[in-house]
C-alpha cells in the first residue's frame, strides 16, 4: 500500500548539496510491521517526513494507498495525512492546554464527523490503550508512558491505514517502553500497517522486516518471523 | 467547527493573558479615537437636508469692493449675504418655486411666560417653512399674503412654547414681541439642523432661532440684524432708508428651483439684473452671480474647519499604529506556538484549516477590541460633550452638538473597526498556515 | 569589547518582519509627536497672548430695552450711577461690544480722506471710565474727559464719527509706522476726522483668533442700541469682589426698570474661555492622542522584546555558556533594539518633515521648526531603548545551563 521508488531528497544551500535520501525505494504491503534503522544523520527522519507527507522530495515517485503523492494539492495531502496516516513522536507532542479527550479529538476535528461519532472513536481508542479513565486529565498530570499511550490513541482514533512511529520509546524507561511496543504489536495484529523508525536494534527486532539506512540509502534489510502473540502482550496493554 | 476554533482561541487567550490584553486594548484605543473623531467629522460635514440638495440654492452676487475681494484667502467669491435692494429685486422673480430673504434680530418677549426674556428671532418671508421642510407641532406658518403688509403673526419653537405656555397648543394666543402684539400661528416640532446651513452667522452649529415673524417687520420697525452686517462702500448711511438702499450686505437669500431648466432661467435672470445695475454704476467687480446647492455651500463656507481635518488624520495615524502593533503581537504569538501548529498539521490539518483557526482568533480579538473601543468612544464623546456644554453654560449650540451618536455612524464605525482588525490579522494568520510542519516537530 | 554590530544586523535582517513592524510604529510616532507638539505650542502661545485686560475681575451686564417707555440715555445714566456705587467696583462703562467675545464692530481708518484701505479696525464705544473698566494702561497721551463723551448714534445719524479716539500701539504703528500717533488725525471712509489723543498697550479686541486682534481703537460715545438692540455694561471690581458684586447687580438691575430685560450678567472669563475653547480642546485632544500613541508604541516594543527574549533563551544560554557576560547580553539586545529604533527614526524624520510641509501648505500653518524634530528624535530614541531595557535585563538573567537542556 506504500510504494516509494527512487526517491531522492536534497537539501541545497549556496555552497553545498546534501542528499538526505538517495534513490530510495521501498514497498510496504498492508498489515506489515516494518522497522527502519540507522545511525543519526542516516536519513531516517527525512524518510519519515517524506513518508508522512510532511516534506516534499526532488525525484522519484511515491504512491500511497493508490494515490500518487506528487499530484496532490496541500489540501489533498492534508486529508490523506489525516485519514490514512497516524503519527507517533518521540516527544509525544501532546498539546499541553488540552485534556486527554481533546488531544485524541484533534485529528478527528479536521474531518466531517458528527460529535457522537467522534466521541465513540475517542472512547474506543482510549479503551484500547487503557486510559479511558483519564479522559479529563491534562498531559502534565500523566507519566511519560501514559502520555505516549494517549498519543497512540490519538494516532489510531481515526482508523488510519498505517502508523508512522518515530522513536516512540526514546523518552521512556524500559518498563514503559515495553508496554508501548506491546501496544504497537497489538495494533498491528488488528490489521494496521506500522512503520517504525528507531536506532535501537532491540526494538527493530520486534518488527517483521528491517530496513537499515546509511547516508540516505538502504544498506541492509532482513526479515523476521511474524511475532507469535503471547499472554504477556494482552496483560501489559492494560497497565 | 467555528465553536471548536473559538474554544481554542479562548485557551490561547488564557495562556497569553498579558499579550492578549495588550492587543485588545491597543485595538480598542485605536478604534475609540477613530470613532470619536469620525463622529464629530461626520456631524460637521453632514448635509442636514440632503434629500433636497438639488432643489435648494443659496443666492449670492459679488457686489463687493472692486479693490478688494470679500474673502481673505482663496479665489474671489461673492459675499455670503446680499444687500436689501438686490434681495428684494430677486425675490420678485416668479422663476423659483419658493424663495426667502431673511435675517435674525434679538427681540424681547413679554406678556407671556414668567418674565420678559430676550430671544433670537428670524425675520423671514413665508416660504421658509415649506422650503426647508420645517416640521410643525401645532398650526402652520403664515400665508404669503401675510408678508405684505406684514401681519403680526409669530411662529414659536417647541422649546419656546414650553417655556412660555407649558407646551400646550398656543395657536391663536397672543404675546408681545418688543412690546408689539403678535398672534401665534404655529409651533414647530423638534428641529435642529446641523449645521445651520441656511444661516452660518455666529458659527455653523448655532441652534435654530426661538421665533419667526414676517420679514417686512424688519424695515417697518427698523430692526437691525444680530448677524453680520458688512459694508465696503464709502457712503453716508445715517437713516434706515439710507441703510436699506446701501451696499451693505446683511440678508440671506435662498431659492427652491425644481429642475435644471429653472436653474438656468434663474441664472439668466440674475445676470440680466447684474447687467442693468452694472450699467448704472453698481457691481464694479467681475461678474460672479452664483446659485450654490447646500452641499457645495457647506464646502465653500468651510464648515468643516482645518483643525477637524488634522484630527481625522491623527486618528487614522493612531489607528495605524495600533493595528501594526497588533499585527506584530499576533505574529509573535502565532509563531511562538509553531510547534503545536506543526503537530496539528502532522495530524492532518490543511493550511486553510490552520489559517481559518487563527483567523477566528483574530476575529475574536477584533470583536472584543471593537466592543471595548465603542464603549470608550461613548465615554469619550460624553466627556467632550460635557466639556463643551459646560463652557456654554448648558445652552445648546456649538461644538457639543456634534458629539451625538447616530445609528448609521455607529454601524459604520463597528464595521470599520472589525474590518480593519481582521485585515491586520490576515497576514499573521496566513503566515502561520504556511509554516512547514516538519521543521517545527520535535523529531530526532 | 566592540559592539559587533554586523552579526546582530545580519541576524536581524534574516528575521525582519517583527523589526519592520516596530520600526513603522516608531516612524509614525515620531511624525505625530513632532507635528502635534508643534501645533500645541502654537495654540498655547495664541491663548496665552497678553490681552492687557484685567479679565478675572470684570463682568458684563447686558440690558435690552423693549418698550417705547424705555429711554436709552436716562436708563444708562441710572444704571451707571448704581453700578459705580456697588461695593468693590472700580469702574464701569457702557460698551457697544464685549472684548474677547468673538462679537464686535470694525471700520476702516485712513490717514488721508478718500484713501483706500482694506484693514478693518476693531472699535469700542466707551465712556471716560472705559479704559479703567478694562484695566488698560495708557502708554501715551490721555484718557477721555467726561465732556468729550458724545451721545449715542441714532436712526438718523448712524454714520456720525467721533472727534477724538484712543488707539492701540499696534494700530498706531500700522497707520503711522514709527512716528507717534498722538495728535494725528485719522479719517473714516466718508472723510470724517478724529484726533488721536491717547495710546494703550497691550490690548486685545473682539476677535483674538484674527491675524491682528490688537488693531483696536476706542471711541468716546455712549453705546447705542442700534446694532444688536442691547447695551453692554463693563464692570471692573477689586480682586475677589467680582462674584458678590455680580449677584448684587443682577438682583437690583432686573427690578428697577420694567421696560428692559437684563439679558445676562456674566464674567468676562466666560467669553474668553469660550473663545479659547477651540484651541484648548484641540491642544488637549492632540496631547492625549499623541500620548496614547507613544504609550502603545512603547508597550509594543516592550512586548515584542520580551517575546524575542523568551524564544531565544537557548541561544542566550549558549552565548553565556561560551563566555558572554551579563553585560554582553544586555548590550546585544539593546544594540538590536537600537538598530530597529534608528531605522524607525530615520523613516520617521522623513515622514515628520513631509507631514509638516503638507500641513503648512494645506492648512496655512507655519512651517515646522527643526528644533522640534531634533527633540522628537531624542525623545523617541530614549523611549525606544527604555522600552527594551527590562526585557534585555531579563535576557541577561538567563542561566547558561539552558544551553545543555534538550527539552
Amino acid at each position: 500500500m506504500l510504494k516509494m521508488q527512487d526517491v531522492s531528497k536534497v537539501y541545497r544551500t549556496d555552497l553545498i548539496e546534501t542528499y538526505a535520501l538517495r534513490n530510495f525505494s521501498l514497498e510496504v504491503s498492508a498489515g506489515e510491521f516494518v522497522a527502519v534503522t540507522g545511525p543519526s544523520g542516516s536519513g531516517k527522519t527525512t524518510f519519515l517526513n517524506v513518508a508522512g507527507l510532511l516534506e516534499s522530495f526532488e525525484s522519484g515517485s511515491y504512491v500511497l494507498d493508490g494515490s500518487d503523492v506528487r499530484e496532490l494539492s496541500d489540501d489533498a495531502r492534508s486529508r490523506l495525512r489525516n485519514e490514512r496516516i497516524g503519527f507517533i513522536f518521540q516527544s509525544f507532542n501532546l498539546i499541553p492546554d488540552l485534556n486527554v479527550q481533546d488531544n485524541v479529538d484533534v485529528p478527528l476535528r479536521y474531518r466531517r464527523l458528527s460529535s457522537a461519532d467522534r466521541r465513540e472513536r475517542i472512547n474506543s481508542a482510549l479503551e484500547l490503550v487503557g486510559l479511558a479513565s483519564r479522559m479529563k486529565h491534562m498531559p502534565s498530570q500523566l507519566s511519560g508512558g501514559q502520555q505516549q499511550r494517549v498519543a497512540i490513541a490519538r494516532a489510531i482514533a481515526g482508523d488510519p491505514a498505517f502508523l508512522l512511529a518515530d522513536e516512540p520509546t526514546g523518552n521512556l524507561d524500559s518498563l514503559m517502553a515495553r508496554q508501548v511496543m506491546d501496544l504497537l504489536e497489538q495494533i498491528n495484529e488488528l490489521g494496521t500497517t506500522i512503520l517504525l523508525v528507531t536506532h535501537d536494534p532491540e526494538l527493530a527486532r520486534r518488527a517483521q522486516r528491517n530496513i537499515h539506512l546509511v547516508d540516505g540509502q538502504i544498506s541492509d534489510f532482513r526479515s523476521y518471523e511474524p511475532r507469535v502473540p503471547s499472554a504477556d502482550a494482552a496483560g501489559s496493554a492494560l497497565a | 467547527m467555528f465553536g471548536y476554533y473559538a474554544r481554542l482561541a479562548l485557551k490561547s487567550f488564557r495562556r497569553n493573558l498579558g499579550l492578549t490584553t495588550l492587543m485588545v486594548l491597543a485595538v480598542a484605543l485605536g478604534i475609540a479615537v477613530c470613532i470619536m473623531t469620525l463622529t464629530v467629522y461626520h456631524a460637521m460635514s453632514g448635509n442636514p437636508i440632503w434629500w433636497k440638495n438639488d432643489r435648494l440654492y443659496a443666492v449670492t452676487m459679488d457686489s463687493w469692493d472692486p479693490n478688494q475681494q470679500y474673502n481673505r484667502t482663496g479665489p474671489s467669491a461673492p459675499p455670503p449675504q446680499m444687500t436689501y435692494r438686490d434681495a428684494t429685486y430677486l425675490l420678485n422673480s416668479s422663476i423659483p418655486e419658493r424663495k426667502v430673504k431673511m435675517y435674525t434680530v434679538d427681540g424681547v418677549i413679554s406678556a407671556a411666560g414668567p418674565a420678559p426674556q430676550r430671544i433670537s428671532t428670524r425675520l423671514t418671508t413665508a416660504d421658509f417653512f415649506a422650503m426647508f421642510d420645517v416640521p410643525f407641532l401645532y398650526g402652520a406658518g403664515w400665508p404669503a399674503a401675510a408678508d405684505s403688509p406684514p401681519q403680526p403673526s409669530i411662529v414659536l419653537t417647541r422649546e419656546m412654547n414650553e417655556k412660555l405656555f407649558g407646551g400646550v397648543n398656543s395657536v391663536g394666543r397672543t404675546l408681545r414681541w418688543n412690546d408689539h402684539e403678535f398672534r401665534i400661528v404655529g409651533v414647530l416640532n423638534d428641529w435642529f439642523p446641523r449645521p445651520r446651513f441656511f444661516d452660518l452667522n455666529g458659527g455653523s452649529f448655532q441652534r435654530p432661532d426661538d421665533a419667526y415673524i414676517p420679514f417686512a417687520w424688519g424695515p417697518e420697525l427698523q430692526l437691525q440684524s444680530s448677524g453680520n452686517t458688512d459694508c465696503w462702500k464709502p457712503e453716508k448711511v445715517d437713516t434706515t432708508e439710507e441703510f436699506l438702499g446701501s451696499d451693505c450686505i446683511w440678508l440671506q437669500v435662498w431659492v427652491e428651483l425644481p429642475d435644471a431648466a429653472a436653474r438656468e432661467r434663474m441664472q439668466t435672470f440674475m445676470d440680466a439684473y447684474w447687467a442693468e445695475q452694472h450699467r448704472a454704476g453698481r457691481f464694479e467687480r467681475p461678474r460672479d452671480n452664483r446659485l450654490t446647492n447646500v452641499a457645495q455651500w457647506l464646502r465653500v463656507q468651510q464648515v468643516v474647519d482645518n483643525d477637524n481635518r488634522v484630527l481625522v488624520g491623527l486618528a487614522f495615524a493612531f489607528l495605524a499604529v495600533c493595528l501594526i502593533n497588533t499585527v506584530g503581537l499576533l505574529l509573535a504569538k502565532f509563531l511562538n506556538a509553531a510547534p503545536i501548529t506543526g503537530v496539528r498539521r502532522a495530524l492532518g490539518a490543511s493550511r486553510r484549516q490552520i489559517f481559518v483557526q487563527h483567523l477566528v482568533e483574530v476575529a475574536m480579538v477584533s470583536a472584543l477590541g471593537a466592543l471595548l473601543g465603542l464603549l470608550l468612544a461613548i465615554l469619550g464623546l460624553a466627556a467632550v460633550h460635557h466639556m463643551y456644554s459646560a463652557a456654554h453654560l448648558g445652552r445648546p449650540g456649538g461644538y457639543q452638538e456634534l458629539t451625538h451618536f447616530d445609528a448609521v455612524g455607529v454601524l459604520w464605525a463597528i464595521v470599520l473597526a472589525i474590518a480593519a482588525t481582521l485585515a491586520a490579522g490576515l497576514y499573521p494568520a496566513w503566515r502561520v498556515g504556511r509554516l512547514p510542519p516538519a521543521a517545527y516537530l520535535k523529531s530526532q | 569589547m566592540s559592539l559587533n554590530v554586523r552579526p546582530i544586523l545580519s541576524a536581524l535582517l534574516r528575521n525582519r518582519t517583527g523589526a519592520v513592524l516596530v520600526a513603522m510604529q516608531i516612524a509614525i510616532a515620531l511624525a505625530v509627536l513632532v507635528n502635534a507638539l508643534y501645533i500645541v505650542m502654537q495654540r498655547i502661545e495664541k491663548v496665552g497672548r497678553p490681552t492687557g485686560i484685567d479679565v478675572p475681575n470684570i463682568f458684563v451686564v447686558s440690558s435690552a430695552g423693549f418698550t417705547d417707555r424705555y429711554h436709552l440715555v436716562p436708563s444708562i445714566e441710572e444704571d451707571l450711577a448704581y453700578l459705580r456705587g456697588v461695593p468693590g467696583v472700580i469702574a464701569s462703562s457702557t460698551a457697544n461690544a464685549i472684548p474677547l467675545s468673538g462679537g464686535g464692530s470694525g471700520q476702516t481708518l485712513v490717514t488721508e480722506p478718500g484713501k483706500h484701505s482694506s484693514d478693518s479696525m476693531n472699535y469700542f464705544e466707551v465712556n471716560e471710565q472705559g479704559l479703567d473698566a478694562l484695566g488698560l494702561h495708557l502708554v501715551a497721551g490721555r484718557n477721555f474727559r467726561h465732556d468729550e463723551i458724545e451721545p449715542p448714534i441714532t436712526k438718523t445719524d448712524a454714520s456720525r464719527f467721533v472727534a477724538q479716539i484712543i488707539v492701540s500701539r499696534a494700530l498706531g504703528e500700522r497707520m503711522f509706522g514709527q512716528q507717534s500717533p498722538l495728535g494725528k488725525r485719522v479719517y473714516d471712509n466718508i472723510g470724517q476726522a478724529a484726533t488721536i489723543i491717547g495710546v494703550v498697550d497691550p490690548v486685545m479686541g473682539s476677535w483674538p483668533m484674527n491675524e491682528h486682534p490688537d488693531w483696536v481703537f476706542f471711541a468716546p460715545r455712549v453705546a447705542s442700541t442700534l446694532y444688536g438692540g442691547a447695551v453692554n455694561y463693563l464692570v471692573r471690581t477689586q480682586p475677589g469682589q467680582r462674584d458678590t458684586a455680580m449677584r448684587l447687580v443682577e438682583a437690583h438691575l432686573t427690578k428697577i426698570n420694567p421696560n428692559r430685560v437684563i439679558n445676562f450678567v456674566r464674567p468676562l472669563t466666560y467669553f474668553k474661555d469660550l473663545t479659547d475653547l477651540g484651541d484648548r480642546s484641540m491642544g488637549i485632544y492632540l496631547l492625549t492622542v499623541t500620548g496614547l500613541l507613544i504609550a502603545v508604541t512603547c508597550l509594543g516594543i516592550f512586548a515584542l522584546a520580551t517575546f524575542n527574549v523568551a524564544t531565544r533563551t537557548k541561544q542566550i544560554g549558549t552565548r553565556r555558556a561560551v563566555g558572554a557576560r551579563r553585560r554582553d547580553i544586555v548590550r546585544y539586545f539593546l544594540v538590536e533594539n537600537g538598530l530597529i529604533t534608528s531605522a524607525g527614526i530615520i523613516a520617521g524624520c522623513l515622514l515628520a518633515l513631509a507631514t509638516g510641509y503638507w500641513l503648512s501648505e494645506q492648512y496655512a500653518l507655519p512651517r515646522l521648526n527643526l528644533y522640534y524634530l531634533v527633540g522628537g528624535v531624542l525623545a523617541l530614541w530614549g523611549i525606544g531603548q527604555f522600552a527594551a531595557w527590562q526585557p534585555a535585563r531579563r535576557a541577561a538573567a538567563v542561566s547558561p545551563s539552558v544551553a545543555t537542556r534538550t527539552v
